[in-house]
């Protein structure tokens, strides 16, 4: 094909992107100001809570993160919502980033590809299992991790909601839930976001889609190849080479 | 001018002096001493005071005579039993079983905090002393430190102030034989310390409710006592001192349980988090590992093999 074909596509519209920024500088702040609560009787804990204006101060700012981090997921849900209305989005198969057994296969093969078994990486859309697993890491993160956080920001408030015979066990429950489950949160940010997203060969220092938007058709056909044939055709492959 | 500050000064000295001389003449001795000695009851005794640490703690500007009430005539002579005022004699039974060398002075502080002493005496620790004349259970010094030195509780250096309380209270509340002596709820501390309060305590949270901030202080009851500050319709009252609109449900919440088996939910639920947390772990660990292997093995190996 003779077609003019862009150098770069927009891979995330600024709405995206703004969410994003929110997300990520929220999750921080609740992680820096909630650390120390983990291991509070560990020596640098205090020296750490301390660094975030003490725990009243740390207290605060973790409250107000919290709330502004469940607004931009409610504003990022509200946002899918009106675009699939409006028919602006549509599923498919290959852009979606809803899970399909597609995404399983691709798990197996990738293995088979790390261990040296297959020679063939797996062909992804626009989403690949990767970021499925972290975009849908966040939503069970704002459900457990938020509702509980919630409850535990204004106790006297949900304790209304509790039936009588919870009432023994839920708040060390609830406590337990946003801890443990914020270190996962943590930790699987730390491991497979950082790791995906900023490490992996050729994005070190980071990938720059997350301000730009954008993506260069080089990096989207290998990376997003069905995501590719589905702009351009498989044709697009053969001009290039 | 100057010559009525004089007069004034004079005149506020001659009042001041005797009062002055009498702590003064006591520590012409007893700051320069050192070390123990072997008082006349057979009670070995700490004979130094730190006149500095004195003067600046809170009683610094009492006399000695003002709590040694036995000791007006110098040196040291004992005064008669009627010289004691009746509401520190009447202190004596108990005092003389948690304070062997001056007991007199031990109840010497019902003198000018009457309203107190009559709190602790009612009290669950002070009933023990008074009335079962057990030798467990704090009179003012076990708590308020050293009588000499003591000081606000405001000031960081006092065992009572928020931040040192939960240490005081472990003192006999975390000692196994007092815990098990009479009964007490074992490892309260350690549970507070799990608590929610706990943990913020833990961090240097100031206004974190301690152990005295529910329980009481002076008076304190069993939990269960009617007029407990945290049984019943009280403790809907006490929790909603910080939580505006507590409500019996929202006080119903246990503030120190231990997350043991007997409580299964938190316990076995915290378990299954944690192996939530390191199959997600090992999983996201296995995939970067072995992608970066994959990545390193392709650019040594397989040269060519990228755009496959």
């Amino acid at each position: 094909m003779n077609k003019e074909l862009p150098k770069e596509i927009e891979r995330f519209n600024v709405t995206f992107r703004i969410q994003h920024v929110i997300l990520l500088t929220t999750f921080l702040l609740l992680s820096f100001t909630g650390w120390a609560l983990k291991y509070p009787e560990v020596e640098h804990s205090r020296w750490w809570i301390r660094l975030w204006g003490g725990p009243e101060t740390a207290g605060t700012i973790h409250r107000v993160a919290g709330i502004t981090m469940l607004l931009d997921f409610a504003w990022h849900v509200a946002y899918l919502v009106y675009l699939f209305a409006t028919g602006r989005m549509k599923i498919a198969a290959t852009t979606t980033i809803i899970p399909l057994p597609k995404d399983v296969f691709d798990v197996l093969k990738n293995y088979l590809y790390f261990f040296g078994f297959s020679k063939e990486k797996p062909k992804f859309g626009r989403f690949s299992y990767i970021h499925k697993f972290d975009y849908w890491a966040v939503f069970w993160g704002m459900g457990i991790i938020g509702s509980s956080g919630f409850i535990l920001a204004f106790p006297v408030f949900a304790s209304n909601f509790f039936p009588q015979f919870t009432l023994g066990w839920i708040w060390p429950t609830m406590r337990i839930l946003h801890s443990d489950e914020a270190l996962l949160a943590i930790v699987f940010i730390l491991f497979w976001h950082f790791y995906n997203e900023h490490l992996k060969a050729g994005k070190f220092p980071m990938s720059w889609t997350w301000i730009t938007g954008k993506i260069s058709l080089e990096t989207l056909k290998h990376e997003h190849p069905l995501d590719y044939e589905q702009r351009f055709g498989k044709t697009g492959e053969k001009s290039d080479e | 001018m100057r010559y009525r500050v004089f007069i004034a000064v004079s005149f506020l000295l001659v009042f001041l002096f005797p009062a002055l001389a009498m702590a003064e003449s006591c520590l012409i001795c007893h700051s320069a001493m050192k070390g123990r000695m072997e008082g006349r009851k057979g009670f070995v005794v700490d004979v130094n005071i730190d006149s500095e640490k004195f003067s600046e703690s809170k009683h610094g500007g009492l006399d000695c005579t003002g709590c040694h009430l036995t000791y007006k005539a110098q040196p040291h002579e004992p005064a008669k039993e009627a010289e004691v005022p009746a509401e520190v004699a009447e202190l004596m039974p108990g005092t003389s079983l948690k304070g062997k060398t001056d007991p007199v002075a031990l109840g010497a502080c019902v003198g000018c905090h009457p309203d107190i002493y009559a709190g602790l005496k009612e009290s669950v620790h002070g009933r023990n002393i008074f009335r079962k004349k057990q030798t467990d259970g704090p009179l003012c010094l076990d708590c308020h430190g050293n009588p000499h030195y003591i000081a606000s509780a405001s000031d960081k250096s006092s065992p009572v102030n928020h931040a040192n309380v939960l240490r005081t209270c472990g003192r006999c509340h975390e000692e196994k034989e007092v815990v098990e002596k009479y009964g007490l709820s074992s490892h309260v501390i350690e549970k507070y310390k799990e608590s929610f309060h706990g943990k913020k305590y833990i961090l240097g949270h100031k206004k974190v409710p301690i152990c005295n901030d529910c329980h009481g202080s002076h008076a304190v009851l069993e939990w269960d006592a009617p007029d407990s500050p945290v049984y019943g319709a009280s403790k809907v009252k006490t929790c909603g001192r910080c939580h505006e609109g507590a409500t019996e449900k929202f006080a119903a919440a246990p503030a120190h349980k231990y997350i043991g088996k007997e409580n299964p939910i938190p316990y076995y639920g915290e378990k299954v988090l944690i192996l939530l947390v390191f199959g997600v772990f090992g999983f996201t660990l296995s995939h970067v590992l072995l992608e970066a292997y994959s990545e390193m093995r392709d650019k040594l190996v397989r040269k060519e093999g990228r755009d496959e």
